[in-house]
This record gives C-alpha cells, structure tokens and sequence, in this order.
C-alpha cells in the first residue's frame, strides 16, 4: 500500500489551534444570546432512592423573576438512547441523589437558583443500593420496577423482575473440558469505583424554541445528529424543525455523548417560547448529573497450558452502571464481547451485567468499559507469569491474537500489529532490565500491559460528508463528527486535501450543524476517524470526479490522464498543463464558442459498514458479527516507591497503538500522551467516593483529584504502528480512547513487580501501598 | 448594595454597575464581553478563569467584581493587542491544546510566569502551571511549548 | 449568595468601628479565598463585608529589633519572593510555596489563613515552631498573642467580635535549620493531610509542630524534651518520631485514614528532624525538597 501521500501522514499544525490560542473560540457560554436569554436552574433530589409524593411549586412561581416552573407531571415520558429508562425530570420516583426533580426558568440564573429552594418536595426514603453485588441479591428492592415497559433495542437483553438491564453472555467452546485440560489455573476478583470525565467546560446547553414552534439548540455535545432524533422523537416533531448546533467544546470523553441535561433545558424552552434559555452545570452537578464511568465488579479465571496458552478463559463482570441503564448497556453489551482482551482463546465464557444501583447514571467513558475490565484481565495475565516463571511480556506474546483467529464470538480478527506494539512498548521501558533509584528509601519497578478496544455502536451507524467549493478553490468540508479536541477537523481536512490535491490552507472543515452538515451517529467509540473518513474521502472522490469531468469535457482531455495536485488540475501527459481550481470550480469552464462547462463543485459521500450484524444468539453471543474490527496496542511504566511511605511517581511511559495509518503522526502521539495520563489519574488518584446513602462526597476538584502538570511523567514515549485497516481511510482506525486502558493495570502491575503486594482496587493509592505492604492478605510472590 | 465600578481593561477604561456579590468572572463575561476567560469549576480550582490584574494571576471566579476598583485587569483579548505574544506563538507551534477550553487560564498563567522569570527551568515552569488544569492533553505539548519559550529567552531575543 | 454591603476602610480604626458597628453580621476581607467560597456555598451569610486592602498599613514585611513582622496584607507571593523569608523563616516559605496554586497564592495571605483556622492550614505548624506572635486590635485596643494561644478550636480562635488581626512577628534566630513537610495525596494541589514543622538550633533544641492531625496545630512537645540537648540519631530521630505520635489525634476522612495518617506523621518527623539538622550543619536538603 505504498502511496505517495502529500498530505496524510506528515505531521501538520492542527487546524484549530489557531483560534484556541487566540481566545477566538466561542464555545456554547461564550456565544452572545441578547437580552432575550433567560437561565435555567435544577433542584436535585437530596435522597439516592426514594418516592415523590408530592411537589409544590406555588412559593417557586411567586417568586419575581420566575418564567416557568417544570416539573415530571409535563413531561410523563421516558427517554433514552438505547433503553428508555430514564425521566425528563421524574414523577414517582428519584434513583440517585442529585437527580432534577424541577427546573426553574428565570431572567437571572440566581433569580432561577433562589427559586428552586422554595419549591417544596415530599419524599418517602427507599433503601438504597450502592454496589452491584448488592444489586442482583435475592430480595434487592427493583430500582426499575417497570422495567419489562420500557422501550428497549432489539439487541439489549433487559431481565425484568430483577435489577439487570442488560446481560450479555459468551459461550464459546467447551468452557469446563478448557479448564479440565489447564496445566494452571489463576484467578482474581478485582474492584473499580465510579469515576468522572471532569470535562474542563461543564455540559452547557441553550436551548430556544422560536415562536414557530422550531426547536434551536446549542450545545455542548459529541452526538448533535442522535440528540436531534431524540428530541424530535421525543417531542412528536418533524426532525427538519429541530435544530442541533455544536459549537466548539470544552472537552468530551464520552461524558457528552447522546444526550444528558440537554433535554432539560428544551424543556425550560419549551415553556418559554421566543427565548433562548441556558441551562449550565455546576462543578457539583457535572458530578452527579451528567454521567460517570460504570464502576465494575469482575471475578476473572484463566486457564492456561502448559506452554503459557491460554486454554480457558471464564469473566464475570458486574457493572454498576447506577440508576439508569439508557447508555451504559451498551457499555455491558461491548464488553461482553470483548472481555476476553486481546489474546485468542478456544474456550471463552462471559457474563457482563447491567447493575442498577442508586449511584449516578453512568454512560460512555473513554474506553468504553474496556479499561475496568482490563484491570483484572490484565493484572491476573501478570499473576500467572509469576506462578508459571514465564516472563510477563513473552506470556502476553504468546497469547497474542493474530489476523483470522477467532474473537470471542468467533469471528476472524482484524490485520493487526500486536505483537509490534508489545516489543516496542517492552524495548522503550527497558523491560527486563533492573533499575535502581539513587535513594535508598525507593525501589525503581515496571510494569505491563497489553488491550484492545472496538468501537461499540449499532451495525448500522453511519457516517455523511459534504465538500464545497469557493471562488478561490478553497474548500468548506462539512461533516457531523465533532471536534473534541482529538484531532477531527485536521484528519478530515487532510483526507479532504489528500484527494483534491489541495495544501491545508484551502480546507476548512466546520463543526456540527445538523440544518447545514449532513448525518452522523455520534463522535464516540473512537470511530469517526475510520467511519466519517471514509465518508469525506468519498465526498472527495465524488467532487474529484465532477472536476476531472468539467476539464475533460472542456479541454477534451481523457479524465484517466488528469490529477489533481498543487491546488488545480494538471495532466499526465502535458507537463505544462494546469488549471487552478479558482479558475473554474464555480464559474465553469469557458469553451472556445465562449460557452461555459460546469458550476459550482459540490461532494458528497456516505459511509456504512455493511458486515455488522448485532443480532446474536442470547444464549451463547455467537452468531453475529457485532464489532468492526480492533484496534490494539500495549502500554507500560517505570515508577519509583517510597517503600515506607507508599508514595509513587511515574518516571517513564511508554505505548504503542496499531492504527492503522497515522493520518497525522504528531496528532495521534498527542492522544496517547493525554489518554495516558487521564488513565493515570484513574489508577492512582481519581474515584467518586460516596456515603452510606449514595452522596458524593468529593464531588469538586478539592477531592476529586485530576492529574497536574506536575503529576506526570517527565519521559513520556507515544508510539505508533501501522498495520493498515483493509476498510478504513488510508488504511486508519481509531486509537484516541484504547490509549487509556492500559494504564491502571501496568500501575497495579508494576507495584506488585517492586513490592510483592498486588493492589485489586484502584485506585492505587500511597495510602494502600504503605498499608497493604506488610500484610499477607495482599502478597504477590515473585 | 450597588456600585459603578470603574476599572482598565485590556488597556481601556471602563465603567460598569455591578452589585457587591457579584463575580469578576461574570461580570467579565456577561457584562463586559471578554468572554476568553472561562467558567471550570468556580472554586478556584481549575485556573479556566485566570485573568491578570495588575499584572498577577488571580482565579476571577472567586474575587468580587468590586475588588478590581481602580485596577487594570487584562484577558486574553488584551494580551496580544499588537498580535500574539511570543507565548502564544509557541503553543500554536506545539499543538499545545486539544479542546482549547483551558487555554486561556494557560496562557494567563504562563505570561506572569515569563514576566516574572524569563527562562524558567522545567521544574519551576511545571510548578508555576500546576494551578491550571488540563483533562486533554497530558500537559506535555504545553511543557515543550514553554521549554521553548524559557530557551529562546535565555538566548536573550525577545 | 446574597448581596452585601461591601466597604474599604483605609484604616485599621475605621475597619474596626465598622467590625464594632456589624459585630457577626460582617466579615473582613483579604485574599477572600477563603471567605469568598465560604459566602458562595452559603456556609457564612454576612451582611457586610470589610475588605482590608485598602489599609496601607497593614502592608509590611520587616526584619527589625530581633524579629520579622509581617502585616495582614502580605500575600503569600509576597512571602515567597521575600529574601528575608526564604533565609530566616524557611519552613515558612517551604510552606507558604505549597499553599494552592500561584494564581490563589497571589491574593491569599497568611493572616487570613491564620483567621480561618481549619486544622490543614498550611502556616500552623512551621509558625508554631518558631514561636511567633500575632497582633491583635479592637475597640479595646491591641494586643499579643503568641500563635500558640491564637486557635482554640476548628474554625475557632481567640479573636473577638470586633478585633481584626493587623500582623505577626516571628523571632529572629541564628544557626538553626528547619523543615516543611506537606502530605497530600499527589504532588499537585490539595490541602495537608498531615503537616509537620521541625527545627532545631546548634544548642540542639528541637521543635516539632504537626498539623492538620488535631483540632489544631499541636507542639510535639514529649518528644522536644526527649531529643532536647542530644545530637540527633537515626535512631533517636525514630524514638522522637514516635513520641512525637503522642500529640496528636487524627481523624479519618475522605483523604487519609487515621492510621495512615499517623504513620506518614512517624516518617514526616523522623524524615523532618534528619533534613533539619543536615540543613543546619550543610545546608541540604535545598528548600522545596520533597521529603516525602
Ligand atoms: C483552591 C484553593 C486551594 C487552597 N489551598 C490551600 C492550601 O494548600 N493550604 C492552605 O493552608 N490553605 C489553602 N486554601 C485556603 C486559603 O487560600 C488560605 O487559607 C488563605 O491563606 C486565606 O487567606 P485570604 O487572604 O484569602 O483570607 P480571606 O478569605 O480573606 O479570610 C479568611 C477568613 O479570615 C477572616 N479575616 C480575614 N482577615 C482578617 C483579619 N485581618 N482579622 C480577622 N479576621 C480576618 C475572614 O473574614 C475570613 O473568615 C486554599 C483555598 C482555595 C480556594
Ligand atoms: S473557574 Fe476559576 S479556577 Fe476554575
Ligand atoms: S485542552 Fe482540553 S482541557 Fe486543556
């Protein structure tokens, strides 16, 4: 696949670095609504589970200022992405603390916040659940007791009568003669909390129904296409009349994927016709009323030969995927069939588990589950190398899968450079070679760890493109993938500009709009890169086409003898032929009878991965062809510990990630380095801590701690491989959330190498280190 | 209690009724339109809201609007008012942002930091930004940025 | 948070009849990092805020007659980029350079950090080693109160209704060598877990303060008495550290259990007194040296 690429794969200054660095970004708060714009404020259940019995809003409505006040009683329908199990603001009953109970709309945002402390709300407490295990325990009282009502995905498999919205199981071979036939069996139970996105801009919406009845909304958003079909959905409207802008955004990571508080503030505007009204989290309410990452309780056991194969592989996963499941089931559904990580195995049994808890609603986290259960794949792959003396990397090589090798659900893997990531990865960190720090207090330790991920979306996602050209022969690329700072606008630029022979100064690609750009599922699963690429470049194709097209039927030259480079059309067989796109690209071609070829240049392409199947067979998960395909890679640390105190600093990172094709290098290196670390943070610092009733108790950055500049390593090493992806653009696939995953494990990894102690829950705190080191209950023989 | 609050901003005076509980940050963006300066967690926490008043640091979510009486405070949209500032230069030419949200507290903090020392070493530049956030970018692009800057300082062109 | 009536006095008596006029309905203001959020959440509802930048006076930071004043306005900032701090007072700048972010660092002072009075306040511990003393005023005129005196509980102190605090002295002292320690959970910003001061002098006085491990600052005084005098071991640093363990009585939170943080508080002083007298005797470990 040797191209000569101009554009693709050289490294390129981003296309909106510019504006960022300069303030010009507008994001959503930034953007002026005139003296019309009315605030929205919520009022939050201070209880994790219990029943509405009552709502008095008339103390609320006196209140000068007030514009509306809304409560569940307006909005009785339920709403969601996959499992429609969740309230607009709810009627009978809240399922986690913070949850909206009203919303207030006035002409001041403190006016609106006043308002909801006088709005009275009469409760009866119901017992609380907080962790999965609790969840599925004979007699647990049902969280969703409706939940065989509710409208559901064909593929989801809710278990109504019980507090499972969602089960997916892997029966692949014979599970029990596989473990029969293991020379060792390890295995290992593992914990991992709640965490939050901690987007630096807090999800913002402003919302205005126009006096016509359309529906505008300007949102802080991944998904403006699918929050579109929801609203419309939802509100019985044309889909043309409602519309999503999506200005830039201060962060994603999943956390602004589908659709959230948005609906909120549609509805506070729906009240208020002819004004914009803005609804904007706090700190505190991004915590609870957003999303956070499903918590997971897994139980992993692998059986392995003699040789270090593994023969048998049995993964129980129990999610808390808190009060509702419209999101986080898919989350459960990817992992079931994924849970294996990235190595063959004949015989493979998975149970993942929907857990409704009164915890807050947890949706797509970068990773998409992959990085919970990771951890106990990945730190029980370790514990067996130590107890079959196999050196942990040569084990992971082993087991590596490679091209057409069954997954899970026994459909051939993808082309992929695994085994390259592991040896890089393993030769950057100097794996195998000891270290030791100059201080005797400290001991120097690595540790390792190889993943996948696929993108986790419906068969049928789908992604469109328009390309439009401009007198100057410059281009505006529309699409509906979303900028979310990963690089979007510069990767589908540089398609755009590798097939039109244009330089990145002509290519301007907007953000999401859905009157203006066409269709997109939603910027998640780390697949637009792949899926909304392929639909630019055949937009490309298709304007390339009308191009080669005009000139052949103005210049009678045959179109198999002309290119497009430099900015224009130049011909194989005439050097000195060229003709500017701003020649011609709108006004046509002037023929010698003074007539004119052509018109304005217009692209536009779709893209829709035909193959997919997610119709498997409940019982075992085979059957279908669920994923597109995997994108895998490996990551290790070199840290230094205190070995009294327990503290740990990370002193070197390396990760390699096979994608296929680097659209933009130095882009993809930066998704690794900033993947790492919002993994660093998971593994040793961040969790959602609550009380015995389902508060948050760090809910602000005073105690929920995120990585700083100086929390980080100094010698970060991101590196890329490319074994291309037969169906993606230029042979890429998407590698921006994979880049996580690796981390938690190669932490609890590594300090089970330096101390013996193996640390089962993140995160991997110095308060656990120092206290678990001398206790027998944690040790790890080497 | 009500007050004409008269202040420079960004070079320019300006006259603006604000009530006593009123935020700086607020005001700053609601009332006055220098919206670079951005809401993160209005704790002073995250640093998204770093503006310069009398050419110090300070988290403008958390400093009352009154306080700035008589002061000069400057944004981002005042920084670079002859085009942008050596700083800037470099975190375009690192990429040194991903969603930008907390660029302009970056870029605030940092210009007091060069001000100050114009050639920090790493250590002290990483310690002078640990006040700001980033959830993006790993922080690494923007330590090559400012390792950048503090060199071509030492080289004394300004 | 509800409006209030906000006055700048532009001096300490005004400020004090103002105090005297609002008593608990007004608060005073410095940096407000503290008080500000305080507002904000609701925690405290004043009707009156007195800001306290307008008062030229209480802007002063001095070594004179045998001692370092510092007034109420001095910033953090300030602290650290004083000379005199960083050479006589270095614990103090150790910790004043780990209070928050520099961005907090250059409104907060550490007056207002002395008058909020929570247990993880950073300036508690090295200003208890040093024995320093607090200047008081009110309607009843001034007075002094050694640091030691000044907190009587979590978010309590001695100060009166209408008495603001207009600054401190720290004694001046020779030959000494002193030390920070903060304990967070990372390296970036977060409030003290546990934080220990300890100092020692060429006549081998010994002076260990903890923080944020007790209602308020504590002198670990059993083990200044035990150390008092002997040059210090790697094994009497250990002895101390554990006698050390006596003065305080941590609590669990979110952010610590107790029983770590009471074996980090073993290491933080058995590690504080070793750095004190090295940087006594060779001048390391430098300032700002992670001891943990
Ligand atoms: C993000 C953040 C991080 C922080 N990190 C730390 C940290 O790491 N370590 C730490 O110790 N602290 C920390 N703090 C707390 C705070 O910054 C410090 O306590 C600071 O020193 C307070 O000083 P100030 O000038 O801002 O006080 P203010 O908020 O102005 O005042 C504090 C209190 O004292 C009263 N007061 C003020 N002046 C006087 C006076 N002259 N006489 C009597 N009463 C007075 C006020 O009414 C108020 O109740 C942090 C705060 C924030 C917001
Ligand atoms: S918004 Fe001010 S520091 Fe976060
Ligand atoms: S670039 Fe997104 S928070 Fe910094």
């Amino acid at each position: 696949m040797k191209e000569n690429l101009k554009v693709v794969g050289h490294d390129a200054v981003r296309l909106d670095i510019v504006e960022k660095v300069l303030g010009a970004a507008e994001y959503t708060d930034d953007i002026a609504f005139g003296p019309n714009l009315l605030h929205m404020a919520i009022l939050g259940s201070p209880y994790a589970h219990a029943e509405i019995l009552s709502i008095d809003t008339s103390e609320a409505k006196k209140l000068p200022g007030v514009k509306a006040v809304i409560t569940g009683e307006d909005y009785p329908e339920k709403f969601g992405l996959y499992l429609k199990d969740k309230s607009i603001f709810p009627v009978d009953r809240v399922r986690q603390v913070g949850e909206q109970v009203a919303g207030v709309v006035a002409t001041s945002y403190e006016i609106a916040r006043n308002a909801t402390k006088l709005i009275k709300v009469e409760y009866k407490e119901l017992p609380v659940i907080l962790d999965p295990y609790d969840s599925i325990a004979e007699g647990a009282i049902l969280i969703h007791p409706d939940l065989g009502n509710y409208v559901i995905e064909p593929w989801l498999e809710a278990q109504p009568g019980t507090n499972i919205g969602h089960l997916r199981r892997i029966r692949k071979g014979d599970i029990d003669k596989g473990f029969a036939e293991a020379e060792t069996i390890v295995e290992g139970e593992y914990h991992i909390p709640h965490v939050a996105h901690t987007c630096i801009e807090t999800h913002i919406s402003v919302s205005k129904f126009s006096l016509d009845g359309r529906l505008t909304m300007w949102n802080s958003t991944q998904s403006p296409h699918t929050q579109r079909n929801i609203m419309a959905v939802a509100l019985g409207m044309n889909h043309k009349d409602v519309r999503v802008i999506a200005p830039p955004i201060g962060g994603g990571f999943g956390g602004k994927a589908g659709i959230s508080m948005e609906v909120m503030a549609a509805a506070g505007a729906k009240s208020c016709p002819g004004h914009p009204v803005k609804l904007r989290w706090t700190r505190e309410e991004e915590f609870y009323n957003s999303s956070q990452r499903t918590g997971l309780r897994n139980k992993v056991k692998i059986g392995f030969k003699k040789n270090g194969k593994i023969i048998a592989f049995k993964h129980e996963m129990f999610w808390d995927v808190g009060a509702s499941a419209e999101y986080g089931s898919n989350v459960v559904n990817a992992t079931g069939f994924s849970a294996t990580g990235p190595y063959y195995i004949p015989n493979v049994y998975i149970d993942s588990k929907a857990c409704y808890t009164n915890n807050p609603t947890c949706s797509a986290y970068r990773g998409f589950g992959y990085s919970e259960f990771s951890f106990g794949i990945e730190s029980t792959m370790d514990k067996a190398a130590k107890i079959m003396g196999i050196d942990a990397v040569e084990l992971r090589r082993i087991n590596a899968i490679k091209e057409g090798e069954g997954v899970a659900y026994d459909v051939p893997m993808n082309p992929n450079g695994l085994i390259e990531c592991i040896d890089k990865v393993a030769e950057e960190i100097g794996w195998g070679i000891e270290e030791k720090s100059d201080d005797p207090n400290k001991i120097i330790a690595k540790g390792f760890a190889s993943v996948w991920k696929a993108p986790a979306m419906p068969a049928n996602e789908s992604s469109s493109a328009f390309i439009k050209f401009s007198e100057d022969g410059s281009i505006n690329v529309m699409v509906s993938g979303m900028e979310l700072g990963q690089g979007l606008l510069t990767v589908m630029g540089k398609i755009a500009a590798e097939v039109l022979g244009l330089t990145l100064d002509k290519v301007r690609v907007e953000l999401p709009d859905t009157d203006r750009n066409p269709y997109e599922w939603q910027t998640v699963a780390s697949h637009v890169t792949w899926s909304c690429g392929n639909a630019v470049k055949r937009a490309a194709i298709d304007a390339r086409d009308k191009i080669l097209d005009i000139v052949q039927r103005a210049h009678f030259i045959d179109k198999s003898q002309l290119y497009l480079e430099d900015n224009g059309v130049k011909c194989t067989t005439q050097d000195s032929f060229y003709i500017p796109f701003s020649d011609f690209v709108i006004t046509g071609i002037q023929t010698e009878h003074n007539t004119w070829v052509g018109g304005p240049i217009l692209g536009s392409g779709m893209f829709m991965p035909e193959y997919t199947n997610a119709m498997v067979d409940p019982k075992t998960g085979l059957g279908g062809h669920p994923m597109v395909h995997y994108t895998v890679g490996a990551g290790a640390v070199k840290v230094e510990i205190d070995k009294e105190t327990g503290r740990m600093k990370v002193l070197k990172m390396a990760e390699a990630f096979d994608l296929g094709k680097a659209i933009n290098p130095d882009l993809s290196k930066d998704q690794i380095n900033g993947g790492f670390v919002q993994g660093l943070g998971t593994a040793m610092w961040e969790q959602c801590i609550f009380d015995e009733k389902g508060k948050m108790l760090n809910d602000g950055f005073t105690d929920y701690k995120i990585p700083t500049i100086v929390d980080v390593p100094r010698d970060m090493n991101p590196i890329l491989v490319e074994v291309p992806q037969p169906d993606g653009p230029y042979g890429a696939r998407g590698h921006s959330e994979h880049t996580m995953i690796p981390v938690m494990p190669a932490i609890a990894n590594a300090v089970a190498n330096g101390l013996s102690v193996r640390i089962v829950d993140v995160p991997v705190t110095a308060e656990k280190i120092a206290m678990r080191m001398n206790d027998p209950k944690y040790k790890e023989e080497m | 209690m009500n007050h004409i609050l008269k202040f420079n901003l960004n070079g320019e005076a300006v006259e603006v009724a604000v009530k006593s509980n009123e935020k700086l940050l607020d005001v700053l963006r609601d009332k006055l339109g220098a919206v670079s300066a951005k809401f993160g967690c209005g704790v002073a926490e995250c640093g998204a809201c770093t503006v310069l008043i009398d050419d110090l640091s300070v988290r403008s979510c958390i400093t009352f609007a009154v306080e700035v009486e008589g002061k000069s405070v400057v944004t981002l949209e005042g920084l670079q008012a002859d085009g942008p500032t050596k700083i800037q230069k470099a975190f375009i030419k690192h990429n040194a942002f991903q969603c930008g949200f907390c660029a302009p507290g970056f870029i605030m903090s940092a210009t007091e930091l060069i001000s100050k020392n114009p050639s920090p070493n790493e250590e002290e530049m990483r310690h002078a930004l640990a006040g700001n956030l980033c959830r993006c970018t790993g922080y690494q692009n923007i330590v090559d940025a400012m390792n950048e800057v503090a060199e071509d300082n030492k080289g004394g062109v300004k | 948070m509800d409006n209030f009536r906000y006055i700048k006095p532009s001096t300490v008596d005004e400020a004090i009849s103002s105090k005297r006029e609002y008593g608990k309905k007004a608060n005073f203001l410095l940096g407000g990092t503290d008080l500000f959020i305080a507002m904000d959440k609701g925690v405290i509802t004043p009707e009156v805020v007195i800001d306290l930048k307008g008062i030229k006076t209480l802007k002063y930071l001095e070594e004179k007659d045998g001692a370092i004043f510092i007034g109420a306005a001095v910033t953090w900032t300030e602290l650290i980029e004083s000379e005199i701090i960083k050479k006589m007072v270095p614990a103090l700048w150790e910790a004043a350079d780990l209070v928050a972010s520099v961005g907090v660092r250059n409104t907060a002072t550490l007056v207002g950090n002395l008058c909020n009075a929570v247990p993880s306040l950073e300036s508690g511990a090295p200003l208890y080693v040093r024995d320093a003393v607090v200047f008081l005023e009110g309607k009843d005129g001034k007075r002094e109160v050694s640091v030691k005196d000044f907190f009587t509980g979590v978010k309590r102190t001695v100060l009166k209704d209408d008495e603001l605090m207009t600054g401190l002295k720290i004694p001046v002292v020779k030959e000494f060598g002193e030390v920070y320690i903060k304990m967070g959970r990372y390296e970036g910003e977060d409030l003290a877990q546990a934080g220990v001061s300890v100092f020692v002098d060429k006549n081998n006085n010994y002076k260990i303060s903890l923080s944020a491990v007790a209602v308020t600052p504590v002198r670990a005084t059993k083990a200044e008495d035990f150390l008092k005098g002997k040059k210090l071991t790697d094994e009497l640093a250990a002895e101390a550290a554990e006698l050390a363990l006596e003065a305080i009585a941590p609590i669990s939170d979110i952010r610590s259990s107790k029983e770590y943080r009471i074996h980090m508080c073993r290491i933080m002083v058995k590690r504080g007194l070793i750095a004190s007298v090295s940087r006594m005797e060779t001048g390391v470990p430098a300032l700002s040296t992670r001891l943990i």
